[in-house]
């Protein structure tokens, strides 16, 4: 796939989102206003409870924003249903999630085969290859009829980026991806995100550890549900850590 | 999503918990399995009945002295009643409505030939009752007009008696003893099994006036006949001669608690049979509801139960793409696979269990037939179907609503 040059692909515009428990309000995100382009490598970093896994969780469709837009590709998507919000998350995203979430009992096949089920269209026999070939590209071949309790940390997340490849969707969103793995593991999974981004794929990875978030070429940093930093390329990063050793 | 994909994922989360799945599927499968089997049960006894019934023919009359019939204890065949006269018979005889009225005698006596011994019923009766009772000859003859006017030592076996005696010779010519006299087996009957709980194939025939002489009898044990046109204007016409000539007079009630004698027809055998056969279906009916409801709220239980186990697998699917219908569906059909198996497994030991009762009860009654009662195997299936269907609706309906997000964090 050849890289294309930033297209808006996600857009946000003062996007809030709080959480009501028994009408008490609890703000979370504030007035984030945010632009992706197709292709980018970004990583949203913050610390915990700063509200990166909220802003990953409405730019990925599983949560709704309270105010603020949010465009996909030009599209506004706040008046989509529950089901048009599912068929989005079908087709054009996908995600790696930090403790895998494989489906236990189930060959590593089964589990990649899974999300092509809700995408829809494709017969079992082509569900089947097209699985075949994401597991390849993640070079579990050889694993591919195994269970996935039979495969270590390292190979599982291998497995759900596997999955998350499978529909070939616009956005892979990563949360936390290494922080459930051994260091060597973890740059094993980073490197296959990477090479995933070289191909043209747009990834959006969320992180609370610098060393991780800088495998990406942009950092968005968050912190208390605003952004307080949003760093394009690496010069502009030593620039601002060389300020903050200052 | 397809409805194919749906059942294997439902199949393999059953598999998954077998053991759970199978304790789960009991009270379907006890439930269906009664019903199966007391319907064919049911179907099989009404067979054996309605058997009897149309053996003994559509217009056939029994007359009995005293008020209970056969199935009240069988006072009307042990008992020494003396109500029926000859001359009560031949009164009958005059009656247009009736024909072919065979009286019966039933002789007491040890039955033996040689050293061995069998316990049937000696039973005197005119040529006429084995038209009325429709019994075939297997070999030799039945006894005729000659037979009675001689008051002849002659007799006829039922298939079990000749066998009691006489194991695998042929009895035919052989001279038996009766009570102390000797008689000619002449004929062997076909197997006719039992009527009404007697087993018909245990008896000895031997001409009326025979057994006239013998017990010196001036009275009846049992009257079969045919009616001539319509059966209850017979019925009426023998209550009426009889209660005449017994000065009998109605109670009140109109009742038939004065009578002397009991007069029973095939039809009316046959409607108290059906009377009984609606009860013992609302009967098991209602059993089969009680249980399918008991087995319903196992399964809603247990569907609860996996939702809230398969929190994170929910949310899994939902971020994947699926919707909450998809979801939905997705525990429907478990809950409907898990009662539909536990419905087929019930059917099937309901239908081997049956299988076994019939091969004892053939023992007792040789007409009790293997009769699988189709159409309440499919409604027990559709009920269970539609169990799974009502008490999985609540269960999918929670899991369909879950939050994606908070389903993911379940721990």
């Amino acid at each position: 796939m050849p890289k294309k040059e930033s297209e808006t692909l996600i857009e946000t515009i003062k996007l809030c989102k709080s959480y009501f428990n028994d009408e008490l309000e609890t703000p979370v995100l504030f007035d984030i206003n945010l632009k992706i382009g197709e292709g980018e490598f970004v990583s949203i970093m913050g610390p915990s409870g700063s509200g990166k896994s909220t802003l990953m969780h409405i730019l990925g469709f599983l949560d709704v924003p309270t105010s603020g837009h949010y465009h996909l590709r030009g599209e506004s998507t706040e008046e989509k249903g529950e089901d048009e919000l599912a068929h989005i998350r079908a087709s054009a995203v996908s995600f790696v999630f930090q403790s895998f979430n494989l489906l236990p009992r189930t060959t590593v096949l089964d589990n990649v085969i899974l999300p092509l089920i809700y995408h829809g269209g494709l017969r079992p026999s082509a569900r089947q290859a097209e699985a075949l070939k994401a597991i390849a590209s993640v070079g579990l071949t050889d694993r591919a009829l195994y269970f996935t309790n039979q495969l270590s940390g390292g190979q599982q997340q291998r497995v759900a980026i596997a999955r998350a490849l499978v529909t070939e969707p616009e956005i892979i969103f990563a949360d936390e991806p290494t922080g459930n793995l051994d260091s060597a593991s973890g740059k094993h999974v980073m490197e296959i995100l990477q090479g995933l981004h070289k191909q043209g794929h747009t990834i959006i990875l969320v992180t609370h550890e610098r060393t991780t978030a800088e495998h990406a070429e942009r950092i968005i940093r968050i912190q208390d549900g605003r952004i307080v930093a949003d760093e394009r390329d690496f010069t502009r990063r030593i620039a601002s850590q060389v300020k903050e050793l200052k | 999503m397809q409805i194919r994909d749906t059942i294997i994922i439902a199949l393999r989360a059953i598999r998954a918990n077998r053991s759970r799945a199978f304790l789960t599927m009991l009270g379907i499968i006890i439930g269906v399995g009664a019903v199966v089997l007391m319907t064919s049960i049911g179907r099989s006894m009404e067979g054996v009945i309605l058997g009897q019934i149309s053996a003994l023919g559509p217009k056939t009359i029994a007359l009995w002295p005293g008020n209970k019939g056969p199935e009240g204890g069988g006072g009307g065949l042990n008992a020494d009643l003396k109500a029926l006269t000859f001359s009560d018979v031949d009164a009958l005889k005059k009656l247009s409505t009736i024909t072919n009225i065979a009286p019966m005698i039933f002789v007491t006596g040890d039955i033996g030939f040689g050293r061995e011994t069998s316990d049937s019923r000696i039973i005197g009766v005119s040529p006429e009752n084995y038209q009325n009772q429709k019994v075939d000859i297997a070999s030799g003859r039945f006894h005729d007009e000659t037979d009675e006017t001689e008051a002849r030592a002659v007799a006829v076996l039922g298939p079990d008696t000749a066998t009691d005696l006489f194991g695998n010779q042929d009895p035919l010519g052989k001279r038996i003893d009766l009570g102390g006299r000797k008689y000619t087996v002449i004929g062997v009957l076909t197997a006719v099994g039992s009527q009404f709980f007697q087993n018909m194939d245990k008896r000895v025939i031997i001409p009326l006036s025979t057994a006239k002489i013998v017990t010196q009898h001036s009275y009846v044990d049992m009257v079969t006949a045919q009616a001539t046109g319509d059966l209850e204007d017979a019925v009426v016409d023998i209550q009426t001669l009889l209660r005449r000539r017994h000065s009998i007079t109605l109670p009140s009630n109109g009742g038939t608690d004065n009578d002397d004698f009991l007069v029973r027809t095939a039809a009316q055998a046959q409607e108290i049979l059906s009377a009984v056969s609606v009860g013992l279906t609302l009967f098991i009916t209602m059993i089969a509801a009680v249980s399918l409801v008991v087995g319903g709220i196992g399964i809603m239980n247990i569907m609860l139960v996996a939702v809230t186990e398969r929190t994170r697998e929910i949310g899994l699917r939902k971020a994947l793409g699926a919707q909450p219908k998809d979801i939905m569906m997705q525990f429907l059909v478990e809950a409907v696979v898990l009662t539909v198996i536990g419905g087929i497994v019930g059917t099937a030991i309901g239908i081997g269990l049956d299988y076994l009762i019939v091969a004892v009860a053939k023992r007792f009654l040789a007409d009790y037939a293997f009769i699988l009662n189709f159409g309440a195997m499919i409604i027990a299936l559709a009920t269970a179907a539609a169990t799974g269907l009502v008490f999985g609706i609540y269960p999918a309906r929670k899991a369909a609503e879950l939050n994606p997000i908070e389903a993911l964090r379940y721990e």
